[in-house]
Protein backbone atom coordinates (compact mmCIF):
# COMPACT_ATOMS: atom_id res chain seq x y z
CA UNK A 1 0.00 0.00 0.00
CA UNK A 2 2.72 2.41 0.97
CA UNK A 3 4.32 2.31 -2.46
CA UNK A 4 1.64 4.50 -3.96
CA UNK A 5 2.09 7.03 -1.20
CA UNK A 6 5.86 7.24 -1.40
CA UNK A 7 5.79 9.54 -4.37
CA UNK A 8 5.46 12.46 -2.03
CA UNK A 9 7.96 15.23 -1.40
CA UNK A 10 10.97 14.42 0.76
CA UNK A 11 10.60 13.84 4.44
CA UNK A 12 11.62 16.35 7.07
CA UNK A 13 15.34 16.47 7.49
CA UNK A 14 16.03 16.99 3.80
CA UNK A 15 16.16 20.62 4.86
CA UNK A 16 15.23 21.75 1.39
CA UNK A 17 11.49 21.54 0.98
CA UNK A 18 10.18 21.04 -2.51
CA UNK A 19 12.01 23.79 -4.36
CA UNK A 20 12.35 23.30 -8.13
CA UNK A 21 15.87 22.38 -9.26
CA UNK A 22 17.34 21.37 -12.61
CA UNK A 23 18.43 17.87 -13.53
CA UNK A 24 22.06 19.03 -13.63
CA UNK A 25 21.67 20.44 -10.12
CA UNK A 26 20.13 17.19 -8.87
CA UNK A 27 23.01 15.15 -10.32
CA UNK A 28 25.57 17.53 -8.77
CA UNK A 29 23.89 17.32 -5.37
CA UNK A 30 23.85 13.54 -5.51
CA UNK A 31 27.50 13.36 -6.62
CA UNK A 32 28.88 15.31 -3.65
CA UNK A 33 28.89 13.49 -0.31
CA UNK A 34 29.44 16.26 2.26
CA UNK A 35 25.80 17.27 2.53
CA UNK A 36 23.64 14.19 2.90
CA UNK A 37 20.40 16.13 3.09
CA UNK A 38 21.17 17.52 -0.38
CA UNK A 39 21.84 13.99 -1.60
CA UNK A 40 18.59 12.80 -0.07
CA UNK A 41 16.57 15.41 -1.92
CA UNK A 42 18.47 14.81 -5.18
CA UNK A 43 17.80 11.06 -5.08
CA UNK A 44 14.11 11.68 -4.55
CA UNK A 45 14.06 14.27 -7.34
CA UNK A 46 15.67 11.97 -9.92
CA UNK A 47 13.12 9.24 -9.20
CA UNK A 48 10.16 11.55 -9.13
CA UNK A 49 11.15 13.18 -12.44
CA UNK A 50 11.92 9.78 -14.02
CA UNK A 51 15.34 11.12 -15.04
CA UNK A 52 16.75 9.45 -18.13
CA UNK A 53 20.17 11.06 -17.78
CA UNK A 54 22.93 8.44 -18.27
CA UNK A 55 24.55 9.44 -14.97
CA UNK A 56 21.41 9.07 -12.90
CA UNK A 57 21.48 5.29 -12.40
CA UNK A 58 25.27 5.04 -11.73
CA UNK A 59 25.05 7.85 -9.15
CA UNK A 60 22.01 6.30 -7.49
CA UNK A 61 23.76 2.93 -7.33
CA UNK A 62 26.70 4.60 -5.59
CA UNK A 63 24.30 6.32 -3.21
CA UNK A 64 22.64 2.98 -2.46
CA UNK A 65 25.96 1.83 -1.00
CA UNK A 66 26.18 4.78 1.41
CA UNK A 67 25.48 4.16 5.08
CA UNK A 68 24.60 6.71 7.72
CA UNK A 69 23.28 6.60 11.27
CA UNK A 70 19.85 7.78 12.26
CA UNK A 71 19.62 11.37 13.47
CA UNK A 72 16.32 11.73 15.31
CA UNK A 73 17.04 15.36 16.26
CA UNK A 74 17.20 16.35 12.59
CA UNK A 75 14.40 13.95 11.63
CA UNK A 76 16.80 11.91 9.47
CA UNK A 77 16.13 8.17 9.17
CA UNK A 78 18.77 5.45 9.20
CA UNK A 79 20.51 5.20 5.80
CA UNK A 80 18.25 7.91 4.48
CA UNK A 81 20.22 8.51 1.27
CA UNK A 82 20.48 4.81 0.45
CA UNK A 83 16.76 4.29 1.05
CA UNK A 84 15.83 7.14 -1.26
CA UNK A 85 18.30 5.89 -3.86
CA UNK A 86 16.60 2.47 -3.77
CA UNK A 87 13.18 4.08 -4.21
CA UNK A 88 14.41 6.13 -7.15
CA UNK A 89 16.06 3.12 -8.82
CA UNK A 90 12.69 1.37 -8.72
CA UNK A 91 11.16 4.21 -10.68
CA UNK A 92 13.86 4.56 -13.32
CA UNK A 93 13.24 1.11 -14.76
CA UNK A 94 16.89 0.23 -15.45
CA UNK A 95 17.75 -3.44 -14.89
CA UNK A 96 21.38 -2.46 -14.24
CA UNK A 97 20.30 -1.64 -10.69
CA UNK A 98 18.93 -5.10 -9.89
CA UNK A 99 22.16 -6.67 -8.56
CA UNK A 100 22.72 -3.80 -6.10
CA UNK A 101 19.11 -3.90 -4.96
CA UNK A 102 19.36 -7.65 -4.37
CA UNK A 103 22.37 -6.98 -2.16
CA UNK A 104 20.39 -4.32 -0.28
CA UNK A 105 17.68 -6.92 0.32
CA UNK A 106 20.18 -8.61 2.66
CA UNK A 107 21.11 -5.45 4.57
CA UNK A 108 20.78 -5.33 8.35
CA UNK A 109 18.60 -2.23 8.08
CA UNK A 110 15.03 -3.40 7.58
CA UNK A 111 14.01 0.01 6.26
CA UNK A 112 16.53 -0.38 3.46
CA UNK A 113 15.32 -3.93 2.83
CA UNK A 114 11.82 -2.55 2.56
CA UNK A 115 12.80 0.12 0.01
CA UNK A 116 14.85 -2.41 -1.99
CA UNK A 117 11.96 -4.91 -2.05
CA UNK A 118 9.56 -2.30 -3.37
CA UNK A 119 12.05 -1.22 -6.03
CA UNK A 120 12.63 -4.82 -7.15
CA UNK A 121 8.86 -5.21 -7.41
CA UNK A 122 8.60 -2.10 -9.58
CA UNK A 123 11.42 -3.43 -11.78
CA UNK A 124 9.57 -6.79 -12.07
CA UNK A 125 12.89 -8.44 -11.17
CA UNK A 126 12.34 -12.21 -11.43
CA UNK A 127 15.78 -12.69 -9.82
CA UNK A 128 14.32 -11.30 -6.60
CA UNK A 129 11.65 -13.98 -6.21
CA UNK A 130 13.87 -16.52 -4.41
CA UNK A 131 15.42 -14.07 -1.93
CA UNK A 132 12.01 -12.51 -1.22
CA UNK A 133 10.55 -15.95 -0.65
CA UNK A 134 13.41 -16.85 1.71
CA UNK A 135 12.83 -13.70 3.76
CA UNK A 136 9.18 -14.67 4.25
CA UNK A 137 9.61 -18.44 4.59
CA UNK A 138 9.47 -18.46 8.40
CA UNK A 139 5.85 -17.29 8.13
CA UNK A 140 3.72 -15.04 10.32
CA UNK A 141 5.29 -16.38 13.53
CA UNK A 142 8.85 -15.74 12.28
CA UNK A 143 9.21 -13.04 9.65
CA UNK A 144 5.82 -11.69 10.70
CA UNK A 145 6.44 -11.60 14.45
CA UNK A 146 6.39 -8.18 16.14
CA UNK A 147 9.71 -6.91 17.44
CA UNK A 148 9.99 -6.46 21.17
CA UNK A 149 11.48 -2.97 20.82
CA UNK A 150 9.40 -1.35 18.09
CA UNK A 151 6.06 -1.51 16.31
CA UNK A 152 7.78 -3.03 13.29
CA UNK A 153 7.82 -6.70 12.38
CA UNK A 154 10.95 -8.85 12.07
CA UNK A 155 10.80 -8.40 8.31
CA UNK A 156 9.17 -5.62 6.26
CA UNK A 157 6.46 -8.13 5.33
CA UNK A 158 4.12 -5.73 3.61
CA UNK A 159 6.78 -4.67 1.10
CA UNK A 160 8.09 -8.22 0.58
CA UNK A 161 4.59 -9.58 -0.09
CA UNK A 162 3.69 -6.75 -2.42
CA UNK A 163 6.91 -7.18 -4.36
CA UNK A 164 6.15 -10.86 -4.97
CA UNK A 165 2.74 -9.86 -6.31
CA UNK A 166 4.19 -7.17 -8.58
CA UNK A 167 6.91 -9.38 -10.02
CA UNK A 168 4.23 -11.84 -11.04
CA UNK A 169 5.88 -15.25 -10.80
CA UNK A 170 2.84 -17.36 -9.87
CA UNK A 171 4.55 -20.63 -8.94
CA UNK A 172 3.15 -22.97 -6.31
CA UNK A 173 6.14 -22.23 -4.07
CA UNK A 174 5.50 -18.50 -4.17
CA UNK A 175 1.78 -18.88 -3.45
CA UNK A 176 2.52 -21.27 -0.58
CA UNK A 177 4.84 -18.76 1.10
CA UNK A 178 2.36 -15.90 0.80
CA UNK A 179 -0.82 -17.71 1.86
CA UNK A 180 -0.13 -18.01 5.62
CA UNK A 181 0.13 -14.22 5.83
CA UNK A 182 -3.58 -13.93 4.92
CA UNK A 183 -4.16 -14.97 8.55
CA UNK A 184 -1.68 -12.49 10.09
CA UNK A 185 -2.87 -10.55 13.14
CA UNK A 186 -2.39 -7.19 11.43
CA UNK A 187 -4.94 -6.20 8.80
CA UNK A 188 -2.32 -4.35 6.71
CA UNK A 189 -0.34 -7.56 6.33
CA UNK A 190 -3.46 -9.56 5.47
CA UNK A 191 -4.30 -6.92 2.88
CA UNK A 192 -0.84 -7.12 1.29
CA UNK A 193 -0.98 -10.93 1.20
CA UNK A 194 -4.44 -11.01 -0.41
CA UNK A 195 -3.36 -8.39 -2.90
CA UNK A 196 -0.34 -10.45 -3.96
CA UNK A 197 -2.37 -13.66 -4.20
CA UNK A 198 -5.10 -11.96 -6.21
CA UNK A 199 -2.50 -10.50 -8.58
CA UNK A 200 -0.76 -13.81 -9.01
CA UNK A 201 -3.74 -16.18 -9.19
CA UNK A 202 -6.72 -14.02 -10.18
CA UNK A 203 -8.70 -16.20 -7.78
CA UNK A 204 -11.72 -14.19 -6.51
CA UNK A 205 -11.54 -15.79 -3.06
CA UNK A 206 -8.61 -13.44 -2.31
CA UNK A 207 -10.71 -10.42 -3.28
CA UNK A 208 -13.32 -11.10 -0.62
CA UNK A 209 -11.09 -10.27 2.40
CA UNK A 210 -9.93 -7.07 0.66
CA UNK A 211 -13.53 -6.00 0.09
CA UNK A 212 -14.22 -6.64 3.78
CA UNK A 213 -11.21 -4.54 4.78
CA UNK A 214 -12.81 -1.60 2.93
CA UNK A 215 -15.25 -1.55 5.86
CA UNK A 216 -12.66 -1.82 8.61
CA UNK A 217 -13.22 0.62 11.48
CA UNK A 218 -9.69 2.00 11.04
CA UNK A 219 -9.21 4.54 8.25
CA UNK A 220 -5.60 3.44 7.75
CA UNK A 221 -6.79 -0.10 6.94
CA UNK A 222 -9.51 1.08 4.57
CA UNK A 223 -6.91 3.18 2.77
CA UNK A 224 -4.58 0.21 2.41
CA UNK A 225 -7.34 -1.99 1.00
CA UNK A 226 -8.23 0.76 -1.49
CA UNK A 227 -4.65 0.96 -2.70
CA UNK A 228 -4.35 -2.82 -2.87
CA UNK A 229 -7.51 -3.32 -4.93
CA UNK A 230 -6.30 -0.54 -7.24
CA UNK A 231 -2.89 -2.19 -7.61
CA UNK A 232 -4.58 -5.43 -8.65
CA UNK A 233 -7.04 -3.63 -10.91
CA UNK A 234 -9.93 -5.68 -9.54
CA UNK A 235 -12.86 -4.27 -11.55
CA UNK A 236 -15.63 -5.93 -9.48
CA UNK A 237 -14.47 -3.68 -6.61
CA UNK A 238 -15.78 -0.55 -8.34
CA UNK A 239 -18.97 -0.16 -6.32
CA UNK A 240 -17.44 -1.10 -2.95
CA UNK A 241 -14.58 1.36 -3.56
CA UNK A 242 -17.04 4.18 -4.28
CA UNK A 243 -18.93 3.41 -1.06
CA UNK A 244 -15.82 3.30 1.16
CA UNK A 245 -15.50 5.94 3.86
CA UNK A 246 -12.20 7.53 2.85
CA UNK A 247 -10.88 10.60 1.06
CA UNK A 248 -11.86 11.00 -2.58
CA UNK A 249 -8.16 11.45 -3.41
CA UNK A 250 -7.46 7.86 -2.41
CA UNK A 251 -10.55 6.48 -4.11
CA UNK A 252 -9.43 8.22 -7.30
CA UNK A 253 -6.00 6.56 -7.07
CA UNK A 254 -7.71 3.19 -6.56
CA UNK A 255 -10.03 3.73 -9.51
CA UNK A 256 -7.11 4.80 -11.68
CA UNK A 257 -5.66 1.41 -10.78
CA UNK A 258 -8.86 -0.35 -11.85
CA UNK A 259 -8.61 1.34 -15.25
CA UNK A 260 -4.88 0.89 -15.80
CA UNK A 261 -4.27 -2.49 -14.17
CA UNK A 262 -7.61 -4.12 -14.78
CA UNK A 263 -8.04 -4.20 -18.53
CA UNK A 264 -7.06 -7.84 -19.12
CA UNK A 265 -10.51 -8.99 -20.07
CA UNK A 266 -11.27 -6.15 -22.42
CA UNK A 267 -13.82 -4.76 -19.97
CA UNK A 268 -15.17 -1.35 -20.85
CA UNK A 269 -13.51 1.22 -18.55
CA UNK A 270 -16.46 3.58 -19.08
CA UNK A 271 -18.19 2.90 -15.74
CA UNK A 272 -14.93 3.45 -13.84
CA UNK A 273 -14.34 6.77 -15.60
CA UNK A 274 -17.91 7.85 -14.81
CA UNK A 275 -17.29 7.02 -11.15
CA UNK A 276 -14.01 8.98 -11.20
CA UNK A 277 -15.74 12.04 -12.69
CA UNK A 278 -18.21 11.97 -9.81
CA UNK A 279 -15.41 11.98 -7.20
CA UNK A 280 -13.60 15.06 -8.48
CA UNK B 1 -33.07 16.34 19.46
CA UNK B 2 -36.63 16.40 18.20
CA UNK B 3 -37.84 17.13 14.69
CA UNK B 4 -39.12 20.46 15.88
CA UNK B 5 -35.61 21.68 16.77
CA UNK B 6 -35.21 25.24 15.63
CA UNK B 7 -32.32 26.46 13.52
CA UNK B 8 -30.83 28.17 16.56
CA UNK B 9 -30.97 24.87 18.52
CA UNK B 10 -29.17 23.15 15.66
CA UNK B 11 -26.57 25.90 15.47
CA UNK B 12 -26.00 25.71 19.21
CA UNK B 13 -25.45 21.96 18.89
CA UNK B 14 -22.71 22.61 16.32
CA UNK B 15 -21.09 25.31 18.45
CA UNK B 16 -21.16 23.21 21.60
CA UNK B 17 -20.16 19.85 20.11
CA UNK B 18 -17.61 18.30 22.42
CA UNK B 19 -16.13 15.70 20.07
CA UNK B 20 -15.34 15.35 16.38
CA UNK B 21 -18.15 12.85 16.04
CA UNK B 22 -20.70 15.06 17.79
CA UNK B 23 -19.65 17.92 15.52
CA UNK B 24 -20.14 15.77 12.43
CA UNK B 25 -23.59 14.68 13.57
CA UNK B 26 -24.65 18.22 14.47
CA UNK B 27 -23.38 19.54 11.13
CA UNK B 28 -25.28 16.89 9.18
CA UNK B 29 -28.47 17.80 11.06
CA UNK B 30 -28.01 21.51 10.50
CA UNK B 31 -27.22 21.02 6.80
CA UNK B 32 -30.30 18.83 6.33
CA UNK B 33 -32.56 21.27 8.13
CA UNK B 34 -31.12 24.22 6.19
CA UNK B 35 -31.78 22.61 2.84
CA UNK B 36 -35.48 22.36 3.77
CA UNK B 37 -35.63 25.70 5.58
CA UNK B 38 -32.86 27.97 4.32
CA UNK B 39 -31.81 30.61 6.84
CA UNK B 40 -28.82 32.93 6.73
CA UNK B 41 -27.75 32.03 10.26
CA UNK B 42 -27.46 28.37 9.24
CA UNK B 43 -25.37 29.30 6.20
CA UNK B 44 -23.02 31.36 8.34
CA UNK B 45 -22.64 28.52 10.81
CA UNK B 46 -21.90 25.99 8.04
CA UNK B 47 -19.25 28.33 6.60
CA UNK B 48 -17.79 28.52 10.11
CA UNK B 49 -17.53 24.71 10.25
CA UNK B 50 -15.13 24.81 7.28
CA UNK B 51 -12.55 26.39 9.58
CA UNK B 52 -12.81 23.87 12.44
CA UNK B 53 -10.21 21.38 11.15
CA UNK B 54 -12.76 18.54 11.22
CA UNK B 55 -12.74 16.91 7.76
CA UNK B 56 -15.88 14.82 8.29
CA UNK B 57 -17.91 17.83 9.41
CA UNK B 58 -16.40 19.96 6.64
CA UNK B 59 -17.55 17.45 4.00
CA UNK B 60 -21.08 17.60 5.44
CA UNK B 61 -20.96 21.40 5.54
CA UNK B 62 -19.72 21.60 1.93
CA UNK B 63 -22.55 19.33 0.79
CA UNK B 64 -25.06 21.43 2.70
CA UNK B 65 -23.67 24.69 1.27
CA UNK B 66 -23.84 23.30 -2.27
CA UNK B 67 -27.51 22.43 -1.73
CA UNK B 68 -28.13 25.94 -0.43
CA UNK B 69 -26.54 27.31 -3.58
CA UNK B 70 -26.60 30.99 -4.37
CA UNK B 71 -27.29 32.26 -0.85
CA UNK B 72 -24.06 30.63 0.36
CA UNK B 73 -21.80 32.44 -2.11
CA UNK B 74 -21.40 35.79 -0.35
CA UNK B 75 -20.72 34.26 3.07
CA UNK B 76 -18.21 31.86 1.49
CA UNK B 77 -16.35 34.72 -0.15
CA UNK B 78 -16.56 37.25 2.66
CA UNK B 79 -16.24 35.27 5.87
CA UNK B 80 -13.12 33.38 4.94
CA UNK B 81 -10.03 33.81 7.02
CA UNK B 82 -7.28 33.98 4.38
CA UNK B 83 -4.78 32.56 6.89
CA UNK B 84 -6.83 29.41 7.42
CA UNK B 85 -5.69 27.22 4.54
CA UNK B 86 -8.05 24.35 5.37
CA UNK B 87 -11.11 26.60 5.38
CA UNK B 88 -10.11 28.12 2.05
CA UNK B 89 -9.70 24.69 0.48
CA UNK B 90 -13.16 23.62 1.60
CA UNK B 91 -14.63 26.89 0.35
CA UNK B 92 -13.13 26.25 -3.10
CA UNK B 93 -14.87 22.86 -3.13
CA UNK B 94 -18.18 24.43 -2.10
CA UNK B 95 -17.93 27.20 -4.71
CA UNK B 96 -16.97 24.68 -7.39
CA UNK B 97 -20.09 22.70 -6.58
CA UNK B 98 -22.40 25.73 -6.44
CA UNK B 99 -21.26 26.98 -9.83
CA UNK B 100 -22.00 30.66 -9.22
CA UNK B 101 -19.85 32.99 -11.37
CA UNK B 102 -18.95 35.09 -8.33
CA UNK B 103 -16.62 32.24 -7.38
CA UNK B 104 -14.68 32.52 -10.66
CA UNK B 105 -11.71 34.43 -9.31
CA UNK B 106 -11.17 32.13 -6.36
CA UNK B 107 -11.40 29.07 -8.64
CA UNK B 108 -8.90 30.58 -11.10
CA UNK B 109 -6.47 31.32 -8.28
CA UNK B 110 -6.92 27.90 -6.76
CA UNK B 111 -6.27 25.97 -9.98
CA UNK B 112 -3.24 28.10 -10.79
CA UNK B 113 -1.52 28.11 -7.45
CA UNK B 114 -3.08 26.17 -4.59
CA UNK B 115 -0.58 23.79 -2.97
CA UNK B 116 -3.16 21.03 -2.46
CA UNK B 117 -3.80 18.79 -5.48
CA UNK B 118 -7.29 18.00 -4.21
CA UNK B 119 -8.10 21.72 -4.15
CA UNK B 120 -6.73 22.28 -7.68
CA UNK B 121 -8.73 19.22 -8.75
CA UNK B 122 -11.97 20.66 -7.37
CA UNK B 123 -11.23 24.06 -8.91
CA UNK B 124 -10.65 22.56 -12.37
CA UNK B 125 -13.91 20.72 -12.15
CA UNK B 126 -15.71 23.84 -10.91
CA UNK B 127 -14.37 25.96 -13.78
CA UNK B 128 -16.22 23.64 -16.12
CA UNK B 129 -19.54 23.98 -14.40
CA UNK B 130 -20.12 27.66 -13.65
CA UNK B 131 -23.71 28.47 -14.52
CA UNK B 132 -23.57 30.72 -17.57
CA UNK B 133 -27.25 30.63 -18.43
CA UNK B 134 -29.05 33.80 -17.43
CA UNK B 135 -25.93 35.98 -17.61
CA UNK B 136 -25.89 38.87 -20.07
CA UNK B 137 -24.30 37.68 -23.34
CA UNK B 138 -21.19 39.83 -22.95
CA UNK B 139 -20.46 38.50 -19.48
CA UNK B 140 -21.17 34.96 -20.61
CA UNK B 141 -18.46 35.22 -23.25
CA UNK B 142 -16.02 36.79 -20.80
CA UNK B 143 -16.60 34.21 -18.07
CA UNK B 144 -16.39 31.23 -20.38
CA UNK B 145 -13.19 32.47 -21.97
CA UNK B 146 -11.59 33.03 -18.56
CA UNK B 147 -12.60 29.49 -17.54
CA UNK B 148 -11.14 28.17 -20.77
CA UNK B 149 -7.82 29.99 -20.29
CA UNK B 150 -7.52 28.74 -16.71
CA UNK B 151 -8.20 25.16 -17.79
CA UNK B 152 -5.81 25.34 -20.75
CA UNK B 153 -3.06 26.47 -18.36
CA UNK B 154 -4.02 23.64 -16.00
CA UNK B 155 -2.99 21.00 -18.56
CA UNK B 156 0.59 21.59 -17.37
CA UNK B 157 -0.19 20.66 -13.75
CA UNK B 158 2.28 18.17 -12.27
CA UNK B 159 -0.42 15.97 -10.70
CA UNK B 160 -2.26 13.49 -12.88
CA UNK B 161 -5.51 13.90 -10.98
CA UNK B 162 -5.55 17.63 -11.67
CA UNK B 163 -4.96 17.05 -15.39
CA UNK B 164 -7.78 14.49 -15.29
CA UNK B 165 -10.04 17.13 -13.72
CA UNK B 166 -8.93 19.64 -16.38
CA UNK B 167 -10.17 17.20 -19.04
CA UNK B 168 -13.53 16.84 -17.29
CA UNK B 169 -13.73 20.62 -16.75
CA UNK B 170 -13.07 21.29 -20.44
CA UNK B 171 -15.64 18.73 -21.50
CA UNK B 172 -18.27 20.36 -19.30
CA UNK B 173 -17.30 23.88 -20.34
CA UNK B 174 -17.58 23.24 -24.09
CA UNK B 175 -21.01 21.75 -23.43
CA UNK B 176 -22.04 25.31 -22.49
CA UNK B 177 -20.28 27.10 -25.39
CA UNK B 178 -22.55 28.83 -27.83
CA UNK B 179 -21.16 29.11 -31.31
CA UNK B 180 -17.70 30.38 -30.34
CA UNK B 181 -15.55 28.41 -32.76
CA UNK B 182 -12.21 29.67 -31.43
CA UNK B 183 -12.87 28.47 -27.90
CA UNK B 184 -13.96 25.09 -29.14
CA UNK B 185 -10.82 24.76 -31.26
CA UNK B 186 -8.63 25.67 -28.28
CA UNK B 187 -10.37 23.14 -26.09
CA UNK B 188 -9.92 20.52 -28.79
CA UNK B 189 -6.16 21.22 -29.08
CA UNK B 190 -5.75 21.00 -25.31
CA UNK B 191 -7.65 17.72 -25.11
CA UNK B 192 -5.68 16.33 -28.04
CA UNK B 193 -2.45 17.09 -26.16
CA UNK B 194 -3.74 15.32 -23.06
CA UNK B 195 -4.74 12.31 -25.18
CA UNK B 196 -1.30 12.10 -26.84
CA UNK B 197 1.01 9.36 -25.49
CA UNK B 198 4.02 11.47 -26.54
CA UNK B 199 2.95 14.26 -24.17
CA UNK B 200 0.82 12.71 -21.44
CA UNK B 201 2.40 9.89 -19.45
CA UNK B 202 -0.62 8.74 -17.45
CA UNK B 203 -2.89 6.27 -19.27
CA UNK B 204 -6.11 7.12 -17.45
CA UNK B 205 -5.72 10.82 -18.31
CA UNK B 206 -5.18 9.96 -21.99
CA UNK B 207 -8.17 7.63 -21.97
CA UNK B 208 -10.45 10.27 -20.44
CA UNK B 209 -9.17 12.95 -22.83
CA UNK B 210 -9.85 10.65 -25.78
CA UNK B 211 -13.39 10.13 -24.55
CA UNK B 212 -13.88 13.90 -24.16
CA UNK B 213 -12.65 14.43 -27.73
CA UNK B 214 -15.19 11.92 -29.01
CA UNK B 215 -17.94 13.73 -27.13
CA UNK B 216 -16.98 17.14 -28.50
CA UNK B 217 -19.69 18.86 -30.51
CA UNK B 218 -19.13 19.37 -34.23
Amino acid sequence: MAAALHDTPPAPGSGLGGEPISEAEALARLRQTDDQSAQYYAAWWLGRMRSQHPEAVPLLRAALAQRQPRDPAAGVEHNAVARNAARALGKLGDAAAIADLLAALDDDDDGLREAAARALGELRAAEAVSPLRRRLASGPAGAGAPRPDSPRLQEPCEALLEALGEIGVASGEVLAVIEPFTAHDRPLIRSAACRALLQLSGDPRWAEPLLQLLQDPQLQVRRAALMDLGAVGWRPALEPICRTLAENSLKLIALRGLVENGGQHGDDPGPVLTAMDALL
Amino acid sequence: MTTSATTSDLIRAVEQASSAEAMLLATVRLADAASKRPEQAAVDCLVGVLGFNNPGAAVAAVEGLIRLGEMAVTPLLSQLDPRNYGARAWAVRALAGIGDVRGLELLEEALASDVGPSVRRAAACGLGQLKLKGLPPGQRVEVSSRCLEALVAGQEDGEWVVRYAVVVGLERLVGQFEGSGDGLARARTTLAGLADPGREAVPVVRLRAGLALENLPG
